[in-house]
C-alpha cells in the first residue's frame, strides 16, 4: 500500500483550474519532488493534500484511507504533517514553545512534550538556540524551525514546501543532509522545490507539473533530460529534437 | 395607510441621513482597513464645531458647512497622522491592526469626556433656528423639511464623494493605495500621506452628517455613541467599504426605526436591529455591495 | 503513533540551570530547587499573606470596598484574558456574562428563595452555554468583526433586558433593576453585615482563577490557545483544532465571569442592565486588561491594581470640578500603552522584577561562595 495516493485530483476555485487531474503515488520510505513554474499548482496541491481544502473532484487517500474531506488537524495527528512556503514561527514565543505545539501533537503532558521537542531540536542542531525568540531567527533558522515543529508531530509523511527558498548554497546543502537523514529514519518526504541541485540529489523520484497538469514523471536523471520539462522552464525554443 | 406612506418617507429620509453619518466609516475602513471605533466622536466633535460656528457667526445652518468641512478635514489629518500613523508602523504586516481600533477606541474615550470637561453635559441646540419645525405639505402627509434636505445632502455627497474616489486622479491613488499598498508605493504614491488624506476625508464627511443633524438633533457629548454603533451596523450592512452601501444600509435602518414601532414596541425595533446585524455578520459579512475579502 | 528511533527522547538533560532559568521556564530534570524559585515563592506567599491580613489592618469600609472593587476588576480581567488573550481574539461585549450570573442568581433568590451560592453555579452554566453559542459563529470571523459581533450581542441583551419586565415566569423589572433586600444573614444566604466576609471572598476567587490561569498557560490547552491566537494556519497543521481550543477557552471565561457577576449582585445588592450589562463594564475590563498586559498572568492583575485606584481616586476627587476626567486620562494611558507597549506595562515591569531577582540571587550565591 502507498503511503499517499491521489487520483485525478482537481482544484477549481470559481473559474480557475489550478490543479487539473493530477494523479500520483508515493511509496513508503521515498522522497518524492515536484517541481514546475510559479503558478504551476504545486503548493494548491500540497493544500488539498494536507486539508486545507478539500479538492473539487477526485480523491487523497493517506495510508490507505480516503482523507478528501478530513481538517490539517486531524491528518496531523494521523501523522500528516507539512511546512508553509511562507514561514509562520509563533514570533512572540521561544523556539522551545514553537516545537512544544507540535510535539502536543502526540502527548497531553507538558514535561513530555518538552521532551520530545527538546530531542527533536537535537536531531536538528538546533538546540542551542532553544531560548530565543522565534521572531528574531535568520531566514535559514526559521525554515529549520518549521521542519523542527512539523518533525515534533511525529509525522509518517512530511510535506515540505521550498524550505530551501532563500538560503545560500551552503546551507542549502545542509538542509539537504537534514532531510535525507530524517528518510533515513523511516519518514517519508514530499518535496516541492526550485532549487534544482537540491531537489535532483534528493529525490527519489520526481513528478513536474505546468498550469495545473503533470507534465512529466520519472527519476531525475530521466527528468532533466524530458524534452516537455525543458520547454516548461525554458520556453519552446529550448525543446531538444 | 397614509400613515404608513408617512412613515416609509420618513424613514428613508432618516435612513439617508443615517447613512451620511456612516459615510466616514466606510471610507476610512475602505482605504486603511481599520474600523474607527471613535467614529461617534468625530460626529460629535462636527456638531459641537458646527453649533459653535452658526451660533457664533449667525450664519445659516447649511451655509456653516464652508467652515466645518475645512475644519473637520484637517482634525481627521492630524489625527491620522499623529496617533494612528505610529501603530500603522509597527504593525506594517498585520493586514487588519487590532491594535487601531483600541486605540480609536481610546480616541472615543477622550474625544467624548473633553467634550463634557469643556462643554458642560448640557443638551444644545442652535438658536434663531431657520429650520425649526419647519414641514413640508405632501397632500395629507407632513415631511419634515431639514430631514428632507438632509436627504439631499446625503445624496448629493454621496454622489460627490463617489466621484472623486472613481474620476479624480487624487481619488485613484487613494484606491490604488488602499488594495495594495506597496504596489501603490512604487507607483510613487506616499502611502501615509495618502491614509492622512483618506482619514480626512472621512472625517469631513462625518462633519457634513452633523450639519444636516443639527437643525433637529440635540448636539451634547455623547451625542456620538448612538451613531457609532449604529454607524457601524449600517456600514455592515451595506458593506464595509461601499460608498452607496451606507446609504442604502442607513435606509434600511430607517425604515425598520419608523415603520418597526406601529407593529411593536419600539424596543423590539432596536433589537431587530441588532438581530439583523448579527445574522448579515454571520451570514454575509461582507454586506450587501461589499468587496469579497477573506473576512 | 509509530516513533522513530533516531527521535526517542536522549538521555535527560540534566540540571535545571540555576539563575537561568526564566520565569516560564522548562525544569526538566531538575536537581533541587534553584535560588531564584525559592525567592519567587516566598515572595509570592509574602503577597498573599499580606492580602490576607489586610482587613485586619485597613478598617475603613470605604477603602475596604475600594480595594474589594479592585479585586472585582481584577478578577474579571483575568477571566477575561483566557479568551482575549489567550485565545487571540477582541471580545467587547464580556460585561453581558456578568450580567447573566447577576441576574440569575437574584432571580432565583428573589422569586423561588435559592441560595445564590447554587445560583451562581446555575449562572455560570448558562453563561457558558451563552458563550459557547456565541462563539461558534463568531470566532470564525476576522478580528474586528469578531469585535462588533460581541459589541453587538452585549448590547442586543441589554435592551432586552432594559425593556422587558418579565421573561417566562421570570421577574426582570426591566430598566428600574433588582434588589436585594438585606435580610437573612449568613453564609448560607451569601449576605454579610460587615464588608470582610465579602472581602475573603473575592480574594479567594482572585486567587482561584489566577491559579487557573497559570495552570492552563502551562498545559496543552495553553500552548494550543497562543499557537492558534498567533499562527492559526500554522498551529493546524500542527495537529491544533483551533476553533474547539477558542471555544473551550470562552467557555471557561464565559463561567468564571458570571461567577463575579453573582459576588457583585450579592455585595451591591442592587442591579440593573445599564450598570451590570453596560458597554463601559465590557470595555473598562477589556482595556484595563490590554494595558496590563492581554496574553500574561500577571498583565490583567497589574491592570486593574494600578488603573482602578486611578480611576476611582480621580472620579473621587476631581469628579464634581472635572466630571469625565478619569475616563481623558484612561483614554490617554491606552493610546500610549498601545503605541509604546503594545503588550503591555507588565513587559517593562517584568523586566524590572527579573533584575531585582538577579542581583538578589547573585548576591545569595556570592554569599554562599565565599
Amino acid at each position: 500500500m502507498k503511503i499517499l495516493e491521489v487520483e485525478k485530483m482537481v482544484m477549481r476555485f470559481g473559474g480557475l483550474t489550478a490543479v487539473d487531474t493530477l494523479n500520483l503515488n508515493i511509496d513508503q520510505g521515498e522522497i518524492l519532488g515536484l517541481i514546475g513554474p510559479n503558478g504551476a499548482g504545486k503548493s494548491t496541491a500540497f493544500n488539498c493534500i494536507a486539508g486545507v481544502h478539500p479538492p473539487t473532484e477526485g480523491t487523497i487517500k493517506f495510508n490507505g484511507e480516503n482523507t478528501n474531506q478530513q481538517k490539517p488537524w486531524d491528518l496531523c495527528k494521523k501523522g500528516l504533517a507539512r511546512t508553509f512556503q511562507i514561514v509562520k514561527p509563533f514570533a512572540s514565543k521561544s523556539v522551545l514553545y514553537n516545537v512544544t505545539v507540535g510535539a502536543f501533537a502526540t502527548t497531553d503532558k507538558r514535561a513530555d512534550a518538552e521532551d520530545k521537542a527538546l530531542a527533536v531540536l537535537q536531531t536538528l542542531n538546533f538546540e542551542d538556540k532553544k531560548e530565543l525568540k522565534s521572531g528574531s531567527l535568520t531566514i535559514a533558522d526559521r525554515k529549520r524551525l518549521e521542519i523542527a515543529r512539523a518533525l515534533a508531530t511525529e509525522p509518517k509523511l512530511l510535506l515540505l514546501d521550498e524550505v530551501m527558498a532563500g538560503l545560500r548554497p551552503g546551507e542549502v546543502d545542509e538542509m539537504v543532509g537534514i532531510i535525507q537523514g530524517l528518510r533515513d529514519s523511516g519518514i517519508t518526504i514530499f518535496v516541492i522545490e526550485h532549487i534544482m541541485r537540491a531537489i535532483m540529489a534528493l529525490s527519489d523520484r520526481i513528478v513536474v507539473i505546468q498550469f495545473g497538469k503533470k507534465i512529466a514523471e520519472g527519476t531525475p536523471g530521466e527528468i532533466a533530460s524530458n524534452e516537455n520539462v525543458i520547454k516548461a522552464y525554458l520556453g519552446e525554443e529550448y525543446g531538444t529534437a | 395607510m397614509l400613515y404608513f406612506i408617512e412613515d416609509t418617507i420618513n424613514g428613508i429620509l432618516m435612513g439617508s441621513i443615517y447613512g451620511l453619518t456612516a459615510m466616514g466609516l466606510t471610507i476610512i475602513f475602505g482605504v486603511l482597513k481599520v474600523i474607527n471605533f471613535a467614529h461617534g466622536s468625530l460626529l460629535m466633535v462636527g456638531m459641537y464645531v458646527a453649533y459653535w460656528a452658526i451660533t457664533l457667526s449667525g450664519l445659516h445652518p447649511y451655509l456653516a458647512l464652508v467652515v466645518v468641512i475645512p475644519v473637520m478635514f484637517l482634525f481627521g489629518y492630524l489625527l491620522q497622522d499623529i496617533i494612528i500613523k505610529p501603530i500603522f508602523k509597527a504593525e506594517k504586516e498585520v493586514r487588519e491592526p487590532i491594535t487601531v481600533i483600541i486605540v480609536t477606541t481610546g480616541i472615543w474615550y477622550i474625544l467624548d469626556n473633553l467634550a463634557l470637561l469643556f462643554f458642560g453635559p448640557q443638551y444644545r441646540t442652535i438658536e434663531n433656528n431657520p429650520l425649526r419645525g419647519k414641514m413640508f405639505e405632501l397632500g395629507d402627509m407632513l415631511i419634515s423639511a431639514p430631514k428632507f434636505w438632509g436627504f439631499v445632502i446625503a445624496i448629493v455627497t454621496a454622489g460627490a464623494v463617489y466621484y472623486f474616489f472613481q474620476y479624480t486622479r487624487l481619488g485613484r491613488a487613494i484606491r490604488a493605495t488602499s488594495l495594495d499598498r506597496d504596489a501603490a508605493s512604487l507607483a510613487g504614491i506616499n502611502q501615509y500621506k495618502i491614509y492622512n488624506i483618506a482619514f480626512g476625508i472621512g472625517t469631513a464627511v462625518s462633519g457634513i452628517a452633523a450639519i444636516t443633524l443639527i437643525p433637529f438633533y440635540n448636539t451634547f457629548p455623547t451625542v456620538g455613541v448612538a451613531f457609532d454603533i449604529k454607524g457601524f451596523i449600517i456600514v455592515v450592512l451595506g458593506g464595509l467599504g461601499s460608498i452607496g452601501g451606507a446609504i442604502v444600509g442607513g435606509i434600511i435602518v430607517g425604515l425598520i426605526e419608523s415603520v418597526g414601532p406601529q407593529y411593536m414596541t419600539a424596543t423590539w425595533t432596536e433589537a431587530i436591529v441588532y438581530g439583523l446585524f448579527l445574522l448579515v455578520l454571520f451570514v454575509k459579512p461582507s454586506g450587501l455591495f461589499g468587496e469579497k475579502n477573506d473576512w | 503513533m509509530t516513533g522513530n528511533e533516531s527521535l526517542a527522547p536522549s538521555d535527560n538533560p540534566s540540571g535545571g540551570s540555576a539563575g537561568h532559568s526564566s520565569v516560564s521556564g522548562s525544569n526538566t530534570g531538575h536537581q533541587g530547587v534553584s535560588p531564584r524559585k525559592k525567592i519567587e515563592v516566598f515572595s509570592l506567599l509574602g503577597v498573599v499573606l499580606i492580602a490576607f491580613g489586610l482587613p485586619l489592618i485597613m478598617t475603613s469600609p470605604t477603602y475596604l470596598h475600594i480595594v474589594i472593587l479592585i479585586f472585582f476588576y481584577a478578577y474579571l480581567t483575568t477571566s477575561w484574558n483566557m479568551v482575549g488573550g489567550f485565545a487571540g481574539v477582541l471580545p467587547l461585549g464580556h460585561a453581558v456574562f456578568v450580567g447573566i450570573g447577576a441576574y440569575t442568581s437574584t432571580i432565583l433568590s428573589l422569586q423561588y428563595g435559592i441560595s445564590p451560592w447554587l445560583g451562581m453555579i446555575v449562572g455560570g452554566v448558562i453563561a457558558m452555554g451563552t458563550g459557547v453559542l456565541i462563539g461558534l459563529p463568531t470566532f470564525k470571523m476576522r478580528g474586528a468583526y469578531f469585535a462588533l459581533a460581541t459589541i453587538a450581542f452585549a448590547e442586543g441583551v441589554r435592551v432586552m433586558v432594559e425593556n422587558l419586565n418579565f421573561l417566562g415566569p421570570f421577574n426582570l423589572n426591566g430598566p428600574r433593576g433588582l434588589q436585594i433586600p438585606p435580610v437573612n444573614f449568613g453564609f448560607a444566604n451569601f449576605m454579610f453585615q460587615g464588608k470582610e466576609p465579602y472581602y475573603y471572598i473575592i480574594l479567594i476567587m482572585l486567587i482561584g482563577v489566577i491559579l487557573l490561569t497559570w495552570f492552563i498557560s502551562r498545559s496543552k490547552l495553553g500552548y494550543y490557545l497562543n499557537a492558534g491566537g498567533e499562527e492559526p494556519e500554522a498551529a493546524m497543521a500542527l495537529g491544533v483544532n483551533v476553533a474547539r481550543a477558542k471555544l473551550i477557552a470562552m467557555a471557561m471565561s464565559s463561567f468564571l465571569t458570571a461567577l463575579a457577576g453573582t459576588f457583585y449582585a450579592q455585595f451591591s445588592l442592587f442591579i440593573h442592565p445599564k450598570s451590570i450589562i453596560s458597554l463601559d463594564l465590557s470595555f473598562e475590563i477589556a482595556f484595563i486588561a490590554l494595558i496590563g498586559g492581554r496574553g500574561s498572568i500577571a498583565g490583567p492583575l497589574l491592570g486593574a491594581l494600578l488603573l482602578r485606584p486611578v480611576s476611582d481616586f480621580s472620579r473621587i476627587y476631581f469628579g464634581d470640578v472635572f466630571p469625565g476626567l478619569h475616563l481623558v486620562i484612561f483614554g490617554v494611558v491606552l493610546i500610549l500603552v498601545m503605541i509604546y507597549q503594545p503588550r503591555g506595562i507588565q513587559e517593562p515591569l517584568t523586566r524590572v522584577y527579573n533584575r531585582l531577582i538577579n542581583r538578589l540571587t547573585k548576591e545569595g550565591q556570592a554569599k554562599e561562595a565565599s
